[in-house]
């Protein structure tokens, strides 16, 4: 069928270069120029695998490429000789992964590397093989193998015992080696604390915290000297190794003396909905978030006006810690819905663009398209039903063509 | 005689469309002489499929989309399974798109 599909192909280029050929000449191109058109769409095509050649090449790749995983496994014998014989170029071994005990290479993986092929195919092969094999694989990653060979080395006198102990002793040191600096970076690091006095030192004297005045202009460790030791004193609370609290505390600067503009709309949709219905509360819960965090304003009323409360920062902290749940969240949900969160509805006109734009681009490629000729289409209740001809399918990367088709589709 | 370009969206009809942008940037063709080849490839195309391909093939899936514009039809099914006398795709994704037959007799 394949090759029905791709003779049809190179019939119609036939056909097409026989018949402009006349065009070709007359024009004055000449043949030179046709046959590079030729040449040039026939190997477009055998790259696209619209012509045979291709068609059937891939696929026989494809099943060769997993033949030699199953050889990798199941002759032990092979591998096992070639690791039999270079077990003196293990022990003295040329390329400078395979010679840890000559070089002080961090060794729990060299170590292991040649612990294992030392012990060649005399005890059971399969076990060192299959660990072979997955050294292998893992080209110098054996540190979950290097416990498991560990007693395969002590039962192997072939001139390992030098080795062993050496290694053994290696290993000790290299693990309590290696131990020292790891927990040495882990210290390093979260110690922001003397990361803030060193940057401080580096800087200008406690340019670290400052964040309630400067922050919203400037990005973090640099200060303002002005501020800052006034603010030393209250840093120690929200700043923290990290930048983060920082961005917080910085976005809470722009926010501050926005919530003048920004409570006045709250206001006035609360007046609305509250004062016009002459309910009093006492209290008045109110939802409104930054970018990272909620705050829970309280607004008390007295009389049908509005006490806002958000100059007391004593309240605010209370609040801030609070969590949305509390109190009535329903207007402020829905006016954070309508405000600050995009409608859940437009997810799925996302996905479906999406789809269609990634399509689009791939088109020639990897959508699955057909391109015929109708005879009829129709159409009962939700059931439709076509009849096609002369037709060329692309699907699955390959091309089918037809004559006749008949297409029912639910809609 | 009007053709239908509609199958210089398959892959004979990108590759050939692509060669000949090529060779008329290159300066190797001319954009006339471009657009007669794609014009034989047009009805080329169109008899090489009436005459060659004897094959029939059955569609069923679910309809997501259908539109009917400028007298061509445009379908995108989803989870699509064509069956023939050979072979039997599935895809979870396809547009059909048919141009009326009617139109070439006119």
């Amino acid at each position: 069928m394949a090759t029905n599909v791709s003779s049809v192909y190179i019939h119609v280029v036939d056909d097409v270069i026989s018949k402009v050929r006349d065009e070709f000449i007359n024009y004055g191109a000449g043949e030179s120029v046709l046959n590079e058109l030729q040449a040039l769409w026939e190997m477009k095509m055998m790259q696209c695998g619209a012509i045979s050649g291709n068609i059937e090449r891939p696929p026989l790749q494809k099943n060769g490429v997993p033949t030699p995983v199953h050889d990798l496994n199941v002759p032990y014998e092979g591998p096992a000789e070639e690791y039999e014989t270079p077990t003196a170029e293990m022990l003295f071994p040329p390329t400078p992964l395979q010679t840890p005990i000559q070089t002080p290479l961090p060794g729990t993986a060299d170590t292991g590397m040649y612990n294992i092929p030392t012990g060649p195919s005399d005890y059971a092969p399969s076990p060192i093989s299959e660990l072979r094999n997955s050294i292998d694989l893992k080209s110098g990653r054996p540190s979950p193998y290097m416990q498991p060979p560990s007693p395969w080395m002590n039962q192997r006198p072939l001139g390992v015992d030098v080795n062993v102990a050496y290694v053994e002793g290696r290993e000790e040191a290299d693990r309590g080696s290696s131990h020292q600096p790891l927990t040495q970076d882990f210290f390093v690091n979260p110690s922001g604390k003397r990361k803030r006095d060193d940057y401080a030192s580096q800087l200008n004297s406690g340019g670290y915290i400052p964040q309630q005045d400067g922050s919203g202009d400037m990005t973090i460790e640099f200060s303002l000297p002005q501020n800052v030791v006034g603010q030393d004193q209250k840093s120690p609370q929200g700043s923290g190794s990290s930048k983060f609290p920082l961005n917080k505390e910085a976005k809470q600067h722009p926010v501050l003396p926005q919530y003048d503009g920004v409570h006045d709309e709250y206001d006035d949709v609360f007046n609305k909905l509250f004062m016009n219905s002459k309910l009093n509360l006492p209290i008045f819960l109110f939802l409104s978030h930054s970018r990272h965090y909620f705050f829970l304003k309280i607004f008390q009323f007295q009389g049908g006006v509005t006490n806002e409360d958000y100059n007391t920062p004593g309240d605010h902290v209370e609040l801030r810690a609070a969590t949305p749940s509390v109190g009535t969240p329903k207007p402020g949900k829905n006016e954070v819905a309508e405000d600050d969160e995009p409608p859940l509805n437009e997810d799925d006109d996302d996905d479906e663009d999406l789809d269609d734009l990634d399509q689009g681009e791939d088109e020639p490629n990897t959508q699955h398209l057909v391109l015929a000729l109708f005879d009829k289409v129709t159409r009962t209740k939700s059931r439709w039903k076509c009849t096609l001809k002369d037709g060329i399918m692309h699907l699955n990367n390959r091309d089918i063509l037809f004559n006749k088709a008949t297409g029912e589709f639910e809609f | 005689m009007a053709t239908f370009e509609l199958y210089r969206r398959s892959s004979i009809g990108m590759c050939l469309t692509e060669t000949l942008d090529e060779m008329v940037s290159n300066g190797t063709l001319s954009p006339d002489l471009a657009y007669q080849v794609l014009v034989q490839f047009d009805k080329s195309m169109t008899e090489a499929l009436e005459t060659q391909v004897k094959s029939k093939v059955s569609i069923k899936g679910h309809l997501h989309t259908y539109r009917f514009c400028d007298n061509v039809w445009t379908f995108i099914l989803q989870d699509a399974v064509f069956k023939s006398d050979e072979c039997q795709e599935q895809v979870k994704k396809v547009k059909i798109v048919a141009c009326d037959s009617k139109l070439l007799s006119q």
